[in-house]
């Protein structure tokens, strides 16, 4: 697409030359849908004797049943160490780490990955290996005490790390801890999860009907790498995947704070408030509004909470989308001793953005700046036909990246204000604050209802 | 700083990975292009006043990546004024005399108002027994100065300039070693990029230094509040006695409440010199231009001799250090050995060391310490930490997995340590790691982003942009015996500074 954008350049710097459009069209690479089921995108790429290739499995950590969360990612982590039928975990390690290849298995809260990279010439055994990894898992017992063992070691160190705590805790209590948005795994959820369930969970979703895989790079032609796909693949049956039904969620709507006592140099603030969901349009002003309220130094709240007043060193927002209703998040961490400054202007900003019109200039410049480092979505093939994988996973449009300049391209000030009078209710919005109390400048209450937590909740 | 983060080394087989050779021709005088195909086609070119460039052209989207690198690192903080290095690296994002100004001339003065009250509460502040009222009322002066400079600031303008432009992974980032400016932009943002960034280092104004100082200072907060760098800083801090490795990169808190923007001004003059950097330039650009226009916009850039830098060489180290933290979190272990050095041949017998015990998990530290004895929850090492300028440490990191207590973990790591030095490594061990470096070489080259940084850091602070390529050469010649000797030699328990972080007791 040929991207128009205002020129305030020229104001800004009389000595800069004029900014071009960016002539950028994304490549569709192809899409091949194979008799089982499996959906494959692919896109050669000869620069390099390199061969990348992912598989998104359609699952998450929210599939998990409720007394076993954790199993998804018990299974997803197991896919590899845990050996196949055919190959012996430490045999597979042995081979890949020989041939520098890399076979890796994961699982995000709704989505599974299976990513792999080869060199060219190693390209036909590491397939057959990924391949394996995908169909036909083992859960050998011994791999799977390791995985269980350091699972559970990471639930004991799960608040080490005080401002990672903070955002999950925070959306935890958002959504409730028994919500699949929420939830995270415990002791006993993990420990309940036997190999049968994971042999169970892998037979029900790692199917070839609920998966799509993208490879790029250094194959002789789409052709070719189809009928090595189909050799590699043609055999893995389909099948009719269950889901679980995933609870409406349930947002509380009003003011809460939350409060963990805990004696640190910083004060660690979480904001939440009700977001959107993922296939809503409002996406695009939204983007915009983000943009300019917390999307970088220069936002509104990178200007007033960091570089004009010196408060923080971290302070953004963002939203997530999910399938039911995202959040909107607010992030800062603060010396304790001011935390109710930095606290207090974030609430002003989401207000300020609500109430009164933008300028132009900003909101302009919010939008070029995503339109006009869209090209960068794409910086290496593999991203590229990666990237088209994953909006086809997650259900948008099969011309969303091709029209989403377009859409970013007509918000303007009015649509700005309506979003965020519409999203944001900063009054409403749940406070989740790890610090130190007792240096605190004003009390927590005057923010709201507080409930002191303990880390060990 | 996991597996080989060192890089580059096979042959560059195939398809044009690079733009086709038309325009090559037309390189200036002065410019060549690398004509060996074990390396890839970097175009080299200094400039007069010593700016060296290095440009590789790169075509599958129409995007430039810009790395700035200098060689001028927390090492290079005066004594006393540590994590001057990083604060100036903030500050060169505030503008220049006609990027975020309203008008330099007045400015000027203002700013000059705002430092002279800057230090005068600065010796009120640090005076041995402060006067609670002089300094109070120090503040309400500088207060008033500062809102005065402020009314004549752009806010911002630099970064909406970016934003404007449609930037990518615009940052800094300041090491013991370097300091390194990158960003991305679509290839025809090229000469917009000479303007500002020329501008950017020819006629930067540190205002707002003090309100960035606060930043700075929340960021070293942050860092206090995470156990990970809490340990890295305790174990630089005790393993060099006398070389500045031993300073935080951010600083230590006392100094940066004393750092003032004449330090900063000071620091810019003497380090941010065109013969003290490189630029790396990778993407949809053509050297001849890359060129034309660093010499119209950079050509003008005043070289300057630098600073000495004769820093005090750390003496050997007689004993072992053993350093308990106590933090609210579980427990950890980081260990530090000294290492001779880059210059020192036994330099690549350590990072073979390093790769034994840690790559992958068919690493030794996995297979019998995660694996194995399951006594650990992860284990890993590299050879060279904090940095690469000067003699540094082999460093190992690891945590236990309950019920196995850190103190077992270390003996375990110990263990492993000198079964090395006395059974070598195997051939498909040595195979292995020559074979992963060679691969990562090659995939180091699908990020523009990433091959600047290292083109640009390695050409700037370790003297040749072929460093990586050259390192790998010198790797296959290590035998297993050496292997063993190195170890022996370096991971001694006398040459050794371990940290414990530990959680306080009754928590």
């Amino acid at each position: 697409m040929t991207l128009l954008s205002a020129n305030p350049l020229a104001a800004l710097a009389p000595n800069l030359p004029p900014l071009k459009s960016i002539d950028f069209k994304p490549p569709k690479g192809d899409r091949v849908v194979l008799d089982n089921g499996l959906v494959v995108y692919l896109m050669k790429d000869n620069t390099l004797p390199v061969v990348h290739m992912t598989a998104f499995i359609h699952t998450g950590k929210m599939n998990d049943p409720v007394e076993k969360i954790g199993l998804g990612d018990l299974a997803a982590g197991l896919l590899k160490d845990g050996g196949t039928e055919k190959y012996k975990s430490d045999e597979i390690d042995k081979k890949l780490e020989f041939l520098a290849a890399s076979v890796e298995s994961s699982i995000g809260n709704e989505e599974a990955r299976v990513d792999m990279t080869a060199l060219k010439k190693d390209l036909d055994e590491v397939l057959d290996i990924y391949a394996q990894v995908l169909m036909k898992p083992a859960f050998e017992a011994e791999k799977v005490k390791i995985k269980r063992d350091e699972t559970l070691e990471m639930i004991s160190r799960r608040n080490d790390d005080p401002g990672r705590a903070a955002m999950r805790e925070a959306v935890r209590r958002f959504y409730g801890a028994d919500h699949p948005y929420g939830w995270r795994p415990e002791t006993g959820t993990v420990n309940a999860s036997t190999i049968d369930d994971m042999k169970a969970y892998h037979a029900n979703y790692y199917r070839p009907n609920n998966t799509i895989i993208a490879a790029a790079g250094d194959f002789a032609s789409n052709e070719e790498m189809i009928a090595k796909l189909k050799e590699k693949f043609g055999g893995w049956p389909k099948g009719e995947v269950q889901f679980p039904v995933i609870p409406p969620v349930r947002i509380e709507g009003k003011r809460q704070v939350f409060h963990i006592e805990k004696d640190i140099a910083q004060a660690f603030i979480v904001m939440l408030q009700k977001g959107v969901k993922r296939l809503d349009p409002i996406e695009y002003p939204l983007t915009v509004t983000n943009e300019m309220l917390g999307g970088g130094i220069s936002s509104r709240l990178g200007s007033e909470i960091r570089s004009r007043r010196g408060l923080a060193y971290t302070v953004y927002s963002y939203f997530a989308k999910k399938p039911d209703y995202g959040y909107i998040v607010g992030y800062v961490g603060t010396k304790p001793e001011t935390y109710s400054q930095a606290l207090s202007e974030m609430l002003k900003q989401f207000e300020l953005i609500k109430t009164e019109q933008a300028p132009a200039d900003e909101v302009v410049r919010a939008r070029d700046s995503i339109v006009n480092s869209f090209v960068f979505k794409f910086p290496t093939p593999f991203e590229l036909i990666s990237e088209r994988a994953a909006y086809e996973y997650y259900g948008y449009a099969p011309d969303y990246l091709d029209n989403y300049v377009e859409n970013i391209a007509k918000t303007d000030p009015a649509a700005v204000l309506e979003t965020a009078k519409k999203m944001f209710k900063p009054e409403d919005a749940m406070i989740f604050v790890i610090g130190s109390s007792k240096k605190f400048d004003k009390p927590l209450s005057d923010f709201g209802p507080v409930t002191e937590l303990k880390e060990e909740d | 700083m996991k597996s080989l983060a060192l890089i580059p080394a096979l042959l560059l087989c195939c398809a044009p990975l690079y733009a086709a050779g038309e325009g090559k021709d037309s390189l200036p005088p002065g410019a060549s292009i690398e004509k060996d195909p074990k390396y890839p086609p970097v175009v080299s070119y200094t400039l007069k006043n010593g700016l060296k460039l290095l440009i590789l052209e790169k075509t599958f989207v129409p995007t430039v990546s810009f790395t700035m690198m200098f060689k001028v690192g927390n090492v290079d903080s005066p004594q006393s004024k540590t994590g001057l290095a990083h604060l100036f690296e903030h500050m060169a994002f505030k503008g220049t005399k006609t990027i975020n100004s309203s008008g330099y001339e007045k400015e000027k003065l203002a700013l000059a108002k705002v430092e002279t009250a800057a230090q005068a509460l600065i010796a009120a502040e640090t005076a041995a027994t402060p006067d609670a009222k002089k300094v109070e009322e120090l503040r309400a002066i500088f207060n008033e100065a500062e809102k005065e400079a402020d009314k004549l600031i752009v806010k911002d303008e630099y970064w909406k300039l970016y934003n404007t432009l449609g930037e990518s992974g615009m940052n800094a980032m300041t090491s013991t070693d370097y300091t390194g400016y990158v960003v991305s932009l679509a290839s025809n943002r090229l000469e917009a990029w000479m303007v500002i960034e020329s501008d950017r280092f020819k006629n930067a104004v540190l205002r707002e230094f003090y309100k960035e100082r606060s930043v700075v200072m929340e960021e070293r907060r942050m860092s206090e509040s995470d156990p990970n760098r809490v340990m890295w800083e305790t174990l630089f801090s005790n393993a060099f006695s006398a070389h500045p490795y031993q300073n935080p990169t951010i600083g230590w808190m006392d100094d940066i409440k004393r750092l003032t923007r004449t330090d900063a001004e000071k620091f810019f003059a003497q380090n941010y010199v065109p013969n003290n950097a490189t630029l790396a330039i990778v993407g949809d650009v053509r050297a001849a231009e890359v060129i034309k226009l660093a010499e119209k916009y950079f050509g003008g850039w005043q070289n300057r001799p630098l600073p000495g830098r004769d820093y005090t060489k750390e003496p050997a180290q007689k004993s072992e250090k053993k350093i308990d933290v106590f933090f609210k979190a579980k427990p950890a272990l980081r260990i530090g050995f000294h290492n001779p050095g880059k210059d020192n041949p036994d330099i690549y017998a350590l990072i073979m060391v390093s790769e034994v015990l840690s790559n992958g998990k068919t690493g030794r530290f996995y297979k019998d310490l995660v694996e194995g004895k399951q006594m650990a929850l992860y284990a890993s090492s590299y050879y060279s930490t904090p940095g690469n300028r000067y003699p540094s440490l082999f460093v190992v990191s690891a945590a236990p997995k309950a019920p196995h207590t850190l103190d077992a973990l270390d003996a375990a790591v110990m263990e492993e340590i000198d079964r090395l030095k006395t059974e070598p490594p195997t051939q498909w061990e040595l195979d292995k790691i020559i074979n992963n470096y060679e691969a990562d070489m090659i995939k180091q080259l699908e990020s523009n982003s990433g091959l600047g940084m290292n083109l640009a850091h390695n050409q700037q602070v370790l003297g040749d942009w072929k460093y990586d390529w050259n390192t790998g050469v010198e790797l296959r010649k290590v035998r297993p015996e050496d292997v063993s000797k190195a170890a022996a030699k370096y991971l001694t328990r006398d040459n050794r500074t371990a940290v414990f972080l530990r959680e306080p007791a009754g928590k």
